[in-house]
């Protein structure tokens, strides 16, 4: 047995990860709410099944939206617009997901800043700066 | 495996439900239930991408690639789906287990925050620096110099994958004999807990400049040619910086995961990312990268380096094939 197992983590570190951690599982079970919602009921912006098929038989965006009772291709948070509806649920549930990550850089860099690591703090700010500016559509960012 | 539900409840809840939820769809589901792709329904295809999925996760979280590497190659070879779905469905597969695994990496010191916010910068500035250079370049070099840049990336991977097969055990644990001063200046040094070991590891890295310039590059390379960056970051925190290879995959996971989470919102704001088709590979890769993050915390580093050496090779002969079909004209039968 190891007499101590013990590390230093830090808590930038921590609460980095939990805050992302937790947002991602409250992002999927809106995923899971907004997938059965989809198929269980009536109410669509576009109908799963043409959808799928529309995907799959290799439409563009513009063709797949054009079929859609939008009829044309949505612009900025448009899921927030169909929030009751299925696909609007599922949408959003993802954007939560990818949205977790601001609120915990910002966090992070706090406790990196308290913690005397300023020009980490100050890289940390600058990442979520980045990533607001991507989230509002001030530059696209084709990175990945 | 049993133990993992028990000490993780959210993954035993978050799976329970999904199948519930599966399960309740297959059998009253009021559209999506007639052929689209031979006798499978939409469901079905769901149900199918789910899976998949979730085995990508887990083979990613433990290598610290991103699952996008898998994905992204397979979707375009076998399928007609628009690439700018393909790509906006690989940014979720890519991102997603790495922002779940990011909490049991950060809780139990397997991931630097510092590393991360390190190369995160260099990488999403890189990224974009690459994007423009790609459209203005674009018309300049044209298809040959796309084909020599894939072949050159290419082979530096093979490089790569050699140095890690010849390095050995060296790359597990790197002992780095001399100090770097800008590295000593950031205290970019820590300690984690290796449980395969039953000790504790202290690393430090070297080489931190050199570092940021091969992030950047990793970067401007992802950003121009759409390649994201999980084939290098390892290889650079590893093999440059001298940090272990535990470390360094589950540093890279989280390091990806926030360049990713920058990059997927142009796609989501143009309609390109439609929630029904990414929703599956979502709850996969968030499943999948939940119990990845827990097996590297446990398994011997040196699978984690065998696993790595496996997806370099393959990503580098597809880089290669696309490489060489475009200089010399031909078909490669290949991924």
């Amino acid at each position: 047995m190891p007499k101590f197992k013990r590390t230093l983590i830090p808590i930038s570190g921590v609460v980095y990860g939990d805050v992302i951690y937790w947002a991602t599982i409250v992002a999927s079970v809106m995923v899971v709410v907004g997938t059965v919602e989809t198929f269980l009921t009536d109410y669509h912006v576009i109908q799963p099944g043409y959808l799928l098929q529309a995907v799959l038989e290799g439409n563009s965006i513009s063709e797949i939206w054009e079929g859609s009772a939008l009829k044309e291709i949505p612009r900025g948070h448009w899921y927030l617009d169909i929030l009751p509806s299925g696909e609007g649920v599922t949408t959003a549930g993802l954007a939560l997901g990818v949205f977790g990550v601001i609120p915990a850089i910002f966090i992070s860099a706090f406790f990196l800043w308290r913690s005397h690591n300023v020009f980490f703090a100050f890289l940390a700010v600058v990442a979520g700066i980045i990533t607001i500016t991507s989230m509002l559509g001030i530059i696209p960012l084709p990175v990945g | 495996m049993v133990q993992l539900f028990r000490k993780v409840p959210e993954l035993t809840f978050l799976i329970c439900i999904t199948v519930i939820a599966y399960a309740v769809i297959e059998i009253a589901a009021k559209s999506g239930t007639e052929p689209v792709l031979g006798s499978f329904s939409s469901i079905d295809l769901i149900i199918i991408s789910f899976v998949f999925s979730t085995a990508i996760a887990i083979v990613a979280v433990i290598a610290g690639v991103g699952g996008g590497v898998i994905f992204t190659p397979i979707m375009l070879a076998f399928t007609s789906i628009d690439t700018l779905i393909i790509r906006s469905t690989g940014l979720v597969v890519a991102m997603f287990s790495g922002l779940v695994a990011t909490g049991p990496f950060m809780r139990k010191g397997l991931a630097d925050i510092k590393l991360v916010f390190f190369g995160a910068v260099p990488i999403i500035v890189g990224g974009l620096a690459g994007a423009f250079a790609a459209i203005f370049l674009a018309t300049h070099l044209g298809e040959t110099g796309d084909a020599w840049v894939r072949l050159t990336l290419g082979i530096t991977l093979v490089l790569i994958a050699l140095l890690f097969i010849f390095g050995g055990s060296n790359t597990e644990y790197p002992r780095p004999r001399k100090v770097d001063p800008l590295g000593q200046r950031l205290r970019l040094r820590n300690t984690y807990w290796e449980e395969s070991l039953q000790e504790r590891i202290r690393y430090r890295a070297i080489n931190v400049a050199f570092g940021g310039f091969l992030f950047f590059f990793v970067g401007f390379t992802g950003g121009f040619f759409g390649l994201g960056g999980g084939w290098a970051v390892v290889p650079v925190l590893n093999l440059v910086m001298a940090i272990p290879l535990k470390v360094s995959a589950a540093s890279s996971g989280v390091l990806l995961a926030m360049g990713n989470a920058a990059a997927i919102w142009p796609y989501l704001t143009v309609g390109a990312l439609i929630g029904i088709v990414a929703a599956p590979w979502m709850l996969g890769q968030v499943i999948g990268g939940i119990i990845g993050a827990h097996i590297l915390a446990t398994i011997k580093a040196a699978f984690v380096r065998n696993l790595l050496i496996a997806l370099l090779i393959l990503t580098s002969l597809k880089l290669i094939a696309r490489g060489l079909e475009r200089l010399l004209k031909i078909e490669i039968p290949i991924l």
